[in-house]
């Protein structure tokens, strides 16, 4: 534990999800201990000839429309008109996670309203499907007119202000742009927030949307997998992946301070004992062929948290079956731990998910709660073959049916960003 | 006289009642300003931010859009977008601030389409 943060721990005391497998936490348990997948055939812009044949699609919503009015949920969430007229596709998702979240966590909405105790951190990358939308109307009248709610619907800022507004945050609000690692930071520094003691309590959400404004930019980087079979297409660490698949939805996560969180009798998936982050220097999108920067935030990570490499009984990994990323990725692994004589069970549930971009820190770190608490530990369903340079870390196919004690969560984002939190079962 | 500049069936009108449709339809046709005011209502009905409100509640040309309806500003600025691109007319800040019940947005909006009557489309 940091000597900043004068004994202050950090326990995550909620979760909601809104994913690929699962809208809600029972389902995503069963999905993550049967290795059911939540990838499913798509087709964009209507072109069969756009090479992205599936993705991690988010059920039982319908957010396609570039209107809010055509969007639905399922009913069991109260999304009023003054709120959606405001969001994005993922705010929806969003919404719908940190209602769903509050309620695992035994708090109301008004627990949370006016608290000048209560934070609020998101990752999102905008919404592109929106910005473009608004952009042609303006080029089209040639800038006389526009929607009124086009910046707060689709810049990068839209999860935190329309949930703010709507769950009145007055504690603090900010947002996370770091790619893939954004969510992974939020909690990263929700978790220092806490420790600081300047707030008690933080609802990280992490959301990203799936249509083809937000996905096909990463298959003009030649980014994603081809393949029309799920398990093919996502297959972290096999020899043969070929790229990432996309995926949405939204994971909300409560952080609680330790102390405040026994006051009012919460009860704890785990603990956040610490995290760390450091960067690559080295590219504006690929990963250090040997995932320097990502050695160094695993480092500091097990440092703030005081845990040997030894003490990591299960990593999830980025793991993207992207096959520059993974390699790195595995090198990284191996360096830190097959060094100090460890060998923790390694999994990407991104086979099971896709990669959801801006949401995945979350989502994996909500996955990884998950099964602290109930359990289990997930697996690699679609690993066939090993590749070679991933051939020293300990890869199941099949989930495991004990659950870790300490977990070393890992995210790496454009630009070299590399972000690790370190979960521990809470004991009290 | 109809109005050569408007769209038949925009897709802004795609899921107002059937009732506010047809009478777009008269006033793009013939140019008959009284058809309007079905089409204002379904309008100030569809931008009510609180929902609730508007559940089972009659519309009367002397409802206050903010003090009787919850309308906030953002509300007033999406109904006045929606209206400058359902008639392809410019509404400026200056002029909103004269519109404050729904008779007054209704007779706006009829005021802004004589303006617009001669004027090429945007």
């Amino acid at each position: 534990m940091s000597s900043f943060s004068g004994g202050r721990r950090v326990l995550i005391t909620g979760l909601g999800f809104i994913t690929p497998i699962g809208n809600d936490r029972a389902t995503v348990s069963a999905n993550l201990r049967a290795g059911k997948h939540g990838l499913a055939p798509v087709q964009f812009l209507g072109n069969p000839q756009v090479p992205v044949r599936v993705a991690g699609t988010v059920k039982d919503f319908s957010v396609e429309s570039t209107s809010p009015r055509e969007w639905s949920w399922p009913s069991c969430y109260d999304l009023p008109r003054e709120t959606l007229r405001g969001m994005a596709p993922h705010g929806v998702y969003a919404f719908c996670a940190i209602q769903q979240a509050l309620a695992d966590a035994g708090l109301k909405p008004d627990d949370v309203a006016n608290d000048d105790q209560t934070g609020l951190f998101c990752a999102s990358a905008g919404s592109a499907m929106l910005m473009y939308n608004n952009l042609a109307l303006m080029h089209s009248v040639r800038g006389e007119r526009g929607n009124p709610m086009g910046v707060v619907s689709s810049i990068a800022g839209t999860l935190n202000f329309n949930l703010a507004a709507h769950f009145k945050i007055t504690g603090a609000v900010c947002g996370f742009v770091s790619a893939c690692a954004s969510a992974s930071h939020a909690i990263g520094y929700a978790c220092d927030e806490i420790r600081l003691g300047r707030l008690k309590r933080v609802l990280v959400v992490g959301a990203e949307e799936l249509n083809a404004e937000t996905l096909l930019p990463f298959a003009a980087m030649r980014a994603l997998s081809p393949q029309s079979d799920p398990k093919l297409a996502s297959r972290p660490f096999d020899a043969g992946r070929d790229g990432f698949v996309g995926g949405g939805g939204s994971v909300v996560l409560v952080l609680e301070e330790a102390s405040f969180a026994a006051e009012r009798g919460a009860s704890v998936y785990a603990e956040v004992a610490g995290w760390g982050q450091a960067a690559d220097g080295y590219s504006v999108a690929m990963s250090h062929p040997a995932g320097a920067g990502l050695q160094r935030a695993i480092g500091r990570a097990l440092a703030d948290a005081g845990v040997e490499p030894n003490k990591i009984d299960y990593v999830n990994a980025h793991g993207t079956s992207t096959p520059v990323g993974d390699r790195a990725e595995a090198i990284a692994l191996k360096t830190v731990f097959t060094a100090a004589g460890a060998r923790p069970v390694v999994s990407s549930t991104k086979g099971l998910t896709g990669h959801p971009l801006s949401l995945a820190g979350a989502m994996e770190a909500g996955f990884c709660a998950l099964a602290m608490r109930e359990g289990f530990t997930p697996g690699n369903p679609h690993l066939v073959n090993v590749d070679e340079a991933c051939a020293d870390l300990l890869l199941p196919r099949e989930s495991l049916a004990t659950g870790p004690s300490t977990v070393l969560n890992n995210s790496s984002g454009f630009g070299g960003s590399n972000v690790c939190h370190v979960l521990k079962r809470w004991a009290i | 006289m109809p109005l050569a500049n408007l769209p038949a069936s925009p897709s802004q009108l795609a899921r107002y009642p059937v009732e506010a449709r047809d009478a777009y339809e008269r006033f793009r046709t013939t140019g008959d300003v009284n058809a309007l005011s079905l089409v204002i209502l379904a309008a100030v009905r569809d931008f009510m931010p609180k929902r609730s409100l508007g559940v089972g509640m009659e519309l009367r040309s002397d409802m206050k859009l903010m003090e009787d309806l919850g309308y906030d500003s953002l509300a007033v600025a999406e109904t006045v977008f929606f209206f400058e691109d359902l008639f392809k007319v410019r509404i400026q800040n200056t002029e909103l601030m004269t519109v404050r019940t729904i008779g007054e947005l209704e007779q706006f909006v009829i005021k802004k389409l004589a303006e617009n009557a001669n004027k090429p489309a945007v």
